[in-house]
């Protein structure tokens, strides 16, 4: 795979994300309410091929669970994730489909036109292979454009407001020390709160991806705030 | 497992076909209609794997708004409802198979046939 490096601001991946889900709702005339539907986006409105496969076997590397092949259209995701199968696995498969969603849209131009210089020598397309623990800035962009996607701030916010009855932020700090010392976690270990276990489901998503996203919208905080920075 | 690529591609197509103008009919929402794997789906719209049973297949047919002896067909599977008429009378239904194809009648003329029955009954 050709290496690229781009810098795409975080804001920008936000508005991206909110474009695709306005152009598919136009596109077929509904009105997305979580769980956003993140498969018909990538199958039915960009039109992707979508298959489940041995993905490790295929692309011969132990860790993958998505693959691009931006050229052919093509997308695949490993049978392990399979949520018909496996349905605990729907949260984490969910979060790949978005993630695989975030590549085409962010990094489709750029890699064909890459790509298309590859291609002229060895004329086979190499795909894009997603892992678990790949952390790469091009791989970051993805993870954000998923969190974004399965979980607009909107949204969030009207089913945060909805179960809590305001948008007041919760000070988990309390709770994580519990939860820790409880289950003798590391200082640097951040165990899922409950609040975020409830929300977890309304959005499809794993627990530990509802917390981040409700962290970095400051719904959930992880240290003490300076007085009179909320009322 | 040897597969059937002519079922596979077929079942693709229609739902291919569903899919522009109603996102649902996506390789899982569809599966989970029809009551099998996302992943068996997958292999089957590949040729990878055979066609699912009779079943499904006829369940596939009514979502997909197609006619289901064409998918059996192709899926070389027979309808269970033609056993089961086969078992209410077991004698006279074989007389009549086997008298029909005996007698080497073709599909126009068990067509004719059939469109006569219908319309004195």
């Amino acid at each position: 795979m050709a290496r690229i490096h781009n810098f795409v601001p975080r804001k920008s991946i936000e508005a991206d994300t909110l474009a695709l889900i306005a152009d598919y709702e136009r596109k077929y005339g509904r009105t997305v309410t979580p769980p956003v539907p993140v498969e018909e986006i990538l199958e039915a409105h960009l039109g992707l091929a979508y298959d489940f496969d041995d993905l490790p076997k295929l692309v011969n590397d132990p860790e993958a669970l998505g693959g691009l092949w931006f050229r052919s259209r093509e997308v695949k995701f490993d049978q392990s994730l399979d949520p018909t199968v496996f349905p605990s696995k729907l949260g984490r498969y969910r979060f790949t489909v978005a993630h695989e969603t975030g590549h085409w849209e962010l990094h489709r131009d750029m890699f064909l036109s890459s790509e298309g210089q590859v291609a002229m020598f060895e004329g086979e397309e190499s795909p894009v292979i997603c892992r678990s623990n790949d952390k790469s800035q091009l791989e970051w962009q993805a993870d954000c454009f998923a969190g974004n996607l399965l979980m607009p701030k909107g949204m969030v916010y009207a089913q945060w407001e909805a179960m809590r009855g305001s948008r007041e932020p919760y000070i988990a700090i309390g709770e994580i020390a519990d939860l820790k010392a409880r289950w003798g976690l590391g200082e640097d270990e951040r165990p899922t709160v409950d609040v975020a276990r409830q929300m977890a489901p309304v959005f499809q998503v794993s627990a530990q991806a509802m917390q981040i996203r409700l962290i970095e919208l400051r719904l959930i905080r992880t240290r003490v705030p300076e007085p009179g920075l909320f009322p | 497992m040897a597969g059937n690529k002519k079922f596979g591609k077929r079942i693709r197509e229609l739902r291919e076909a569903k899919k522009t103008v109603d996102p649902t009919f996506s390789l899982r929402q569809f599966a989970l209609k029809v009551g099998i794997s996302a992943t068996f789906l997958s292999k089957v719209e590949n040729g990878e794997f055979d066609p699912p049973k009779a079943e499904h297949i006829i369940k596939m047919a009514e979502l997909l708004e197609v006619d289901t002896d064409e998918l059996l067909a192709l899926a070389n599977r027979t309808d269970p409802e033609l056993e089961e008429i086969i078992k209410s009378e077991p004698r006279a239904m074989a007389d009549l198979l086997r008298t029909a194809r005996d007698r080497g009648l073709t599909a126009e003329d068990l067509e004719r046939i059939t469109r006569n029955m219908k319309r004195k009954s």
